[in-house]
């Protein structure tokens, strides 16, 4: 026999509240690694160099209503703009897909886009084609793969925020962004199915610098002060993150929630753990008095709830992970969730709480043990 | 002229229990020879166990000194008296106080696991206690299917396994039938003809102390009798 074997032999000796302890971590940790993986999806869509450069410019009234085309020349002209296209959310229902729609269209105009979309990597011959013919598209990747799409196909909509039912071409497949999953087409299709208005949704502006941005979105927002259609310019981070703002309310809840997980199972855990110490504390008296000193003793509760904590952060954690790594979460969730993995910070988080729980859990026994004389010890039942 | 182990001088404990002081020893003085099997006796509360925890070192007096082969043991510091007790004592308690997930042989084997013997070491060593107690056959056993007077075999060869001075037992027989006790006190009797040890035994069974080779009464925690035992 080793210490080691010892102290595992201590640590398993009621197997029912070994295995309920471990339970309880590892389903905590499970969960809190779910919920860090649905917040991480949340509000942390896109975070990439060009999400900082790009500035979404909206109507200051509310998102739903146009800007008028005439806008464009002027944003143009202002310092720091290095590109500026129509951003337009046509919002229609793909044939392909029942209730609703799992992926974006947007109306832009293709030969301003290079610069907005200088992430997605394309074929340059596919990005020609798509520009040369007014009614294609261009793809996201995932989309295409969802619906077994290839370039020369077609995709029917119907309009559900604008009267207009479109047919595109696919003219070609993108990958490489935050979400490869959207359609671009082209704003003048658009404008002609609905009468050419003489508006658009939103503008995308690409900022020549990310120092610069800040600045051009308050230039362009001076620009239009005190006009027919005043605007609000914002990064498309603080945009997309605006567009869901109640996402922002979601991730308090999730933090809430994780919050209370990893308290509740910290009162579980440092109640069991110390209950499972406490009915032995004769026999550490006993210990004691065979010249096993403070320190040891200390040792052997701290590896044995320790023990027990990373025993539930490894199988919870770990089979967050392996989940995670194993199911297609797209399928899963029916493309609404892409980004869904788990990050190494969030391994990190878990098992960082697991040794705060190992350690949290031990600090009771410890002192009882520390303030307990062998004699005291031999006398709780004596 | 017999070798001195314990030399206790002048001893006291109380025990203040808020405006109440309860005297456990008072001025108690004894000398204690190598190889002597001592019976401790008296009426309950009298300070037998205050006594013999204060010898074993894992009490310390109020006043007086306790000296065990001339090192005062009431000087040590915890983690000195911790690696002492690890040398010089083996304890038997009246619950046996086995550790109920090990086998007899791990039981035996962990005041061994505090020093520096290698395994081969440990085991010849382990072997040899539980020979000596007669459960050499029994090492694989856990407490629960041992009987109580084994229990308390296994108990005195963790006593016993690292070679220590000093044998102190509290009411060893205490939880056992009378055919256990007679088993256990033939051992630690054993001990004290054949192997040389110290043993000193709390009982308040006038049968037990009679296999003892010297027995002390206190009472109130003054020393009463202090007589040689002549019917052995
Ligand atoms: N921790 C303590 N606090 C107060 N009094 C104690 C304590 N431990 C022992 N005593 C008292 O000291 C006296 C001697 O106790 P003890 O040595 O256990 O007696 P015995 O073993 O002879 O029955 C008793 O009166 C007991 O109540
Ligand atoms: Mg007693």
């Amino acid at each position: 026999m080793t210490l080691g074997t010892f102290i595992i032999k201590n640590a398993l000796r009621n197997k029912r509240r070994a295995t309920l302890s471990i339970l309880s971590v590892a389903v905590s940790l499970f969960l809190l690694v779910m919920l860090q993986v649905a917040l991480r999806e949340l509000t942390n869509p896109i975070n990439d160099e060009g999400s900082s450069l790009r500035i979404i410019v909206r109507n200051k009234v509310s998102l739903a209503q146009p800007l008028p085309r005439r806008q464009l020349q002027v944003i143009e002209r202002i310092q720091g703009v290095a590109a500026v296209s129509p951003f337009t959310f046509y919002g229609g229902l793909y044939k392909g897909d029942e209730k609703f729609t799992s992926f974006a269209q947007f109306a832009v105009d293709p030969e301003r886009c290079p610069l907005l979309i200088s992430d997605a990597k394309i074929p340059k011959e596919q990005y020609e084609a798509w520009v040369a013919d007014r009614t294609s598209c261009i793809l996201g990747r995932l989309t295409a793969e969802r619906f077994g799409l290839k370039v020369g196909d077609r995709m029917q909509f119907t309009g559900q925020i604008y009267p207009a039912d479109l047919e595109f071409m696919v003219a070609g497949i993108y990958h490489g962004t935050a979400d490869d999953r959207n359609l671009m087409f082209h704003q003048s299709y658009l404008d002609e199915s609905l009468g050419n208005p003489g508006t658009v949704g939103t503008w995308w502006v690409r900022a020549a610098s990310i120092d610069e941005a800040p600045m051009v979105t308050e230039r362009i927002n001076n620009a239009f002060a005190n006009s027919s259609a005043e605007v609000r310019a914002e990064s498309e981070r603080a945009f997309v993150l605006g567009f869901v703002s109640m996402w922002a309310n979601i991730k308090t809840l999730i933090t809430g929630i994780s919050v209370v997980v990893v308290f509740a199972l910290l009162l579980v855990t440092v109640s069991t753990m110390s209950m499972a110490i406490r009915e032995r504390f004769r026999e550490l008296a006993i210990l004691k008095a065979l010249g096993f000193r403070r320190r040891e003793l200390f040792a052997f509760i701290l590896a044995e709830s320790c023990g027990l904590a990373m025993a539930g952060a490894l199988i919870g954690a770990g089979g967050a992970w392996v989940v995670f790594h194993s199911i297609d979460i797209q399928k899963a969730t029916n493309g609404l969730f892409i980004l869904f993995e788990v990050t190494p910070q969030m391994m990190g988080l878990a098992f960082a709480v697991a040794t705060a729980l190992g350690v949290l859990s031990s600090v009771g026994p410890m002192l009882a043990v520390a303030r307990t004389s062998v004699v005291q010890g031999l006398r709780t039942l004596d | 002229m017999p070798e001195t182990v314990v030399a206790i001088r002048n001893l006291s404990k109380i025990y203040a229990q808020g405006e109440i002081q309860v005297t456990a020893l008072n001025d108690v003085s004894l000398d204690i020879e190598m190889g002597e099997f001592l019976t401790l006796m008296g009426p309950s509360g009298s300070g037998k166990s205050t006594l013999l925890h204060i010898i074993a070192g894992i009490d310390r007096p109020t006043s007086g000194r306790c000296l065990v082969q001339n090192l005062d043991v009431t000087g040590l510091n915890e983690s000195e008296l911790a690696d002492w007790r690890n040398q010089n004592v083996g304890f038997v308690f009246q619950t046996f106080n086995l550790i109920p997930v090990l086998t007899a042989f791990e039981n035996v084997e962990l005041p061994l696991l505090l020093t520096q013997l290698d395994r081969s070491e440990r085991r010849r060593r382990v072997q040899t206690a539980l020979d000596i107690v007669g459960l050499a056959d029994r090492m694989h056993h856990l407490p629960k299917q041992l009987s109580g007077g084994q229990e308390q075999r296994v108990a005195i060869a963790r006593a016993l396994v690292t070679d220590p001075r000093l044998v102190v037992a509290d009411e060893p027989t205490g939880n056992l039938d009378s055919h256990s006790a007679q088993e256990v006190l033939m051992v630690l009797q054993q001990l004290s003809r054949e192997a040389g040890k110290t043993v000193i035994m709390v009982t308040h069974d006038p049968k037990a102390a009679a296999y003892g080779s010297r027995s002390i009464h206190l009472e109130k925690g003054e020393l009463l009798k202090d007589e040689a035992v002549t019917a052995r």
